[in-house]
């Protein structure tokens, strides 16, 4: 699995460091569920006197970024971004030996993540991404005219930390991207399941230009513990993000003084629903659900983005009961399309306790069961689903496998996911009824998707944003934002930067 | 049960019994015979016990699982709370909820059990109880134990120095000085690993280990997942024996959960070096080699009115040898409410019974949405009561040193 140049130790080196800092000596951890010596981890012990070190290289890379221009950094950085689109690139290689086994996925749907993912990185994107975030995106490179007569200029500081949480590859990547974009050398401690991406681009940065390479810096260390970088990052970075659940923030924000700026991407769920304007048909609501299970299967579900709960206006031709076999017929397809990544076992116990409970749910519609549902029923040749209960409850799910789930009962408020792309639908009589369910739970909210509302979208829209709730979107795109999109409701370049004036007597 | 926990009851005997048990339980209690119908099962039709469809142990959640319904039950048990959704979403309830039909049964498969695991020679004992009294807690089941044990052993009633919340009285480690320096039976301490590691903290803070009478012995029951305060087993029991004078060949493990009856115990005083057996020896002494058996050997054993199976948690099916798997368990005592249980406990057969396993190694908890539950439970502490009854969703039996 691992492609090592001769004489290169065995495993992926989950780190990167400018040439001065030493590594320290290197430990070893397994990789879960992957057989072999050669499936490990290399990380760094980076001592006390290494990590100050590190911040020093740091800042010095952070102030020479302020010399460059946008068009410099955007041209490297979507060139790393380029050779990871590369199939013949051996960091691409590297990419497709390493990711699934690091991230949990299958082979497909790594690839499809690193696709994904690397073409926001091309030089494209990423002007597209200055341009949106600052309508003068020279202000990063220097004074520009502000509120007349001043001027305004926009930087990152020197030094960031970004603390990843891990489980979606593709993230902390993003994260080094903006960090560089906004002239921030960034040390990155990226969360378990996304080592590997961040690391490759890293290498990518440092192979085009040594001097942007060495305002890179990638470290991984395993959770809950407390190494010296953690410490000196956490008192030196001039700005700190973090991607985690309430405990990681919390800690994070009790170490740093009070006039730190910190960003928090917290945990989060999406979900979606479908107006009866979708449901006039079985053509058309074929259509939204097989883009509503791929959203629900991308990253096997794992991402703030992936929903996990649908609303599904009653009224239509297409009732929320035939949407919820249209999305078990597409989630059955997407099984060996984009086949899920190993479960853990406890996401598995999890599944059958949901599976369960669900089943027994059933009874309370007065209807009795209906047994299996066979191809015939379904239509499409899919292998055969179990059904339990009538029609106000279903579950339908593979036969002696947690591949995926669908639950059809009612629902009137954000529940917390399961993931295993276990998918809950939800008849609702009247989408206007949506905003009410979502109420109070904005701050674990990430995306809406909505779909088949027509003319009243925008009403919907107005209303779940003064919920809180920072992207109303479809479900073809839920799972894979633009860079630009309000990450938490804020430009994600625009959350790292600082603005200085400088002011000019009036007149 | 009367026959006591030794007797043992051949499968096919049980799987009569398991069969009847269940043909009663899916017409007595309508959404477990909904489950049955709805996987196209006749309850009259089935023959093989151990294709009785289990409910899952969160389903005690979200439903009253007793037959008859709530009214006129004797006693009402419940694990931690957690909230189940947020704001405007709740239906389901937030604790686990076991309606108890008949506590004569609960206690007829309680006390011989125990018995033959903490108290083989049924002698009397000082019964210490880091478990609150069952008056201050009377929705928690291992409270109702700890009461019973108290009361059928311990001439003086016992003495509990937990409060309602499961604080440890401040008292404690006074109060287990005075009864070590006082004449009398061998002492039994009961608790949970999270009591225990609280006692010990207070007792190394004031510094003066206490020694226990010879014979005298430790229940521990619950585990550390979730908890910011981790401590190995091996630290605790020798600690416990550090603080107490109790060897850890004399510290028993119980597991159990709100929504079982039955109890699942190590047999450690029936076999070993610390081992007494009914009818009047002293403890057997020295072992093969005069050791306990190590910590990560020893197993779980259920009494023989239950089964425990381990399956696959993506297939459902039996693992095979020495795989680890889902617990679910078949216990005839609770015959009002439902038997067939699949927990969220991972564990594998070991010798004659078997082993709760902790977190799968090697994995971490993977950030991002899965942690969502996490967020909105309060930690993983669901149990019988505050602090530490494996309720087996999300179970607290987190056995460090039993890794496969």
């Amino acid at each position: 699995m691992s492609t090592p140049e001769s004489g290169e130790p065995t495993g992926f080196r989950a780190y990167h460091l400018p040439p001065e800092v030493p590594p320290g000596s290197e430990r070893e951890l397994p990789l879960a569920g992957v057989a072999g010596p050669e499936a490990v981890l290399r990380i760094p012990t980076v001592s006390n006197g290494a990590a100050e070190e590190l911040f020093d290289e740091l800042e010095k890379a952070g102030r020479a970024l302020r010399r460059r221009t946008n068009r410099e950094l955007v041209g490297l950085l979507g060139e790393a971004g380029a050779r990871l689109l590369d199939p013949k690139d051996p960091l691409r290689r590297q990419a497709e030996a390493w990711l699934p086994a690091e991230a949990g996925l299958s082979g497909p749907m790594a690839r499809l993540l690193l696709d994904r993912m690397a073409s926001d990185w091309t030089a494209e994107a990423l002007e597209r991404l200055l341009a949106e975030e600052f309508p003068d995106p020279a202000v990063l490179e220097g004074f520009r005219p502000g509120p007349a007569p001043d001027r305004v200029r926009a930087a990152g500081e020197a030094a960031a930390f970004h603390l990843g949480a891990g489980n979606v590859a593709g993230v902390g990547a993003t994260s080094l991207v903006r960090s560089l974009l906004v002239r921030s050398a960034v040390l990155l401690k990226p969360g378990r399941g996304d080592v590997v991406l961040p690391c490759l681009l890293a290498r990518a940065l440092a192979e085009a230009d040594p001097e942007v390479g060495r305002a890179v810096a990638v470290v991984y260390w395993p959770g809950g513990s407390d190494p010296p970088l953690l410490r000196t990052a956490l008192r030196r970075a001039g700005r700190v993000v973090v991607y985690g659940g309430e405990a990681t923030a919390r800690a994070v924000r009790e170490r740093l003084p009070a006039t730190r700026p910190l960003v928090v991407y917290g945990h989060r769920v999406s979900a979606g629903a479908v107006g009866r304007d979708a449901l006039g048909d079985e053509a058309t609501a074929r259509g939204v659900a097989r883009r509503a299970a791929e959203a629900v299967a991308a990253y096997d579900q794992r991402g703030c983005v992936s929903p996990h709960q649908v609303w599904v206006e009653g009224g239509g031709t297409v009732t929320p009961e035939r949407f919820a076999e249209l999305v078990a017929q597409a989630l059955e397809a997407l099984r060996s399309e984009l086949p899920p990544g190993p479960v853990e076992a406890e996401t598995a116990a999890r599944v059958q306790q949901l599976r369960g409970a669900a089943e027994m749910g059933a009874v309370g519609t007065g209807a009795t069961g209906t047994g299996a549902v066979g191809t015939g029923a379904a239509g499409t040749g899919a292998a055969a689903m179990n059904a339990a209960g009538g029609p106000t409850h279903r579950v339908l799910a593979p036969e002696g496998s947690v591949a995926w789930t669908v639950i059809l009962e009612p629902g009137d408020g954000i529940e917390a996911g399961c993931g295993a792309r276990l998918v809950r639908i939800h008849p609702l009589a009247d989408l206007g009824e949506l905003p009410g369910f979502l109420a109070g739970a904005a701050d674990r909210l990430q995306s809406v998707a909505v779909e088949g509302a027509d003319s009243r979208l925008e009403e919907i829209a107005e209303a779940l944003a003064a919920l809180g709730v920072t992207r109303v979107t479809t479900f073809g795109r839920q799972a894979w934002p633009a860079p630009w999109w309000t990450h938490d409701g804020q430009g994600p370049l625009r959350a790292l930067v600082r603005w200085t004036t400088v002011e000019r007597p009036e007149g | 049960m009367a026959r006591g926990v030794d007797a043992p009851l051949p499968d096919d005997a049980f799987g009569e019994l398991a069969l009847a048990v269940f043909r009663f339980q899916a017409r007595a209690i309508a959404v477990y015979g909904g489950l049955v119908r709805g996987r196209g099962l006749d309850p009259d039709d089935l023959a093989d016990w151990t294709r009785i469809p289990p409910v899952p142990v969160r389903a005690f959640r979200a439903f009253d699982l007793v037959a008859g319904g709530p009214e006129g039950c004797q006693a009402v048990f419940r694990t931690s709370g957690t909230t189940g959704g947020a704001r405007g979403g709740s239906r389901r309830a937030a604790r686990g909820t076991h309606h108890v039909r008949d506590l004569g049964l609960y206690r007829a498969s309680l006390l011989p059990n125990a018995r033959a695991h903490l108290n083989p020679r049924g002698e009397p004992l000082r019964v210490v109880s880091l478990i609150p009294a069952p008056e201050r807690r009377p929705d928690s089941s291992l409270a109702f134990m700890a009461g019973a044990l108290a009361r059928a052993w311990d001439e003086r009633g016992g003495v509990f120095l937990a409060d309602a919340e499961w604080r440890v009285s401040h008292d404690a480690p006074r109060r287990l000085a005075s009864m070590a320096a006082e004449p009398g039976p061998p002492v039994l301490v009961l608790g949970t690993a999270f009591a225990f590691v609280h006692l010990l903290d207070r007792m190394g803070e004031e510094g003066t280990p206490v020694r226990l009478p010879p014979l005298s012995r430790v229940m521990e029951t619950g585990g550390f997942k979730g908890r910011s305060r981790e401590v190995s087993r091996r630290e605790l029991y020798d600690g416990l024996t550090a603080a107490l004078g109790v060897p850890g060949s004399r510290i028993v493990n119980e597991y159990g959960m709100t929504e079982l009856l039955s109890q699942f115990w190590e047999p450690v005083l029936r076999e070993g070096p610390g081992a007494e057996r009914a009818g009047g020896e002293g403890p057997t002494g020295e072992g093969p080699r005069g050791q306990a058996a190590p910590l990560h050997d020893r197993v779980l054993e259920g009494p023989p009115w239950v089964r425990t199976r381990i399956l696959d948690p993506e297939t459902l099916e039996p693992v095979d040898e020495g795989g680890s798997g889902l617990l679910c368990h078949l216990d005839l005592a609770n015959l009002w409410s439902v038997s067939a249980i699949l927990t969220e406990d991972l564990g594998r057969h070991r010798g004659s019974g078997f082993q709760v396993l902790g977190r799968t190694p090697g994995t971490e908890p993977r950030g991002c949405s899965l942690t969502m539950e996490e967020l909105l439970e309060a930690g993983g502490e669901a149990g019988r009561g505050e602090a530490g009854r494996g309720e087996g969703a999300g179970g607290e039996q987190a056995r460090s040193e039993a890794a496969p």
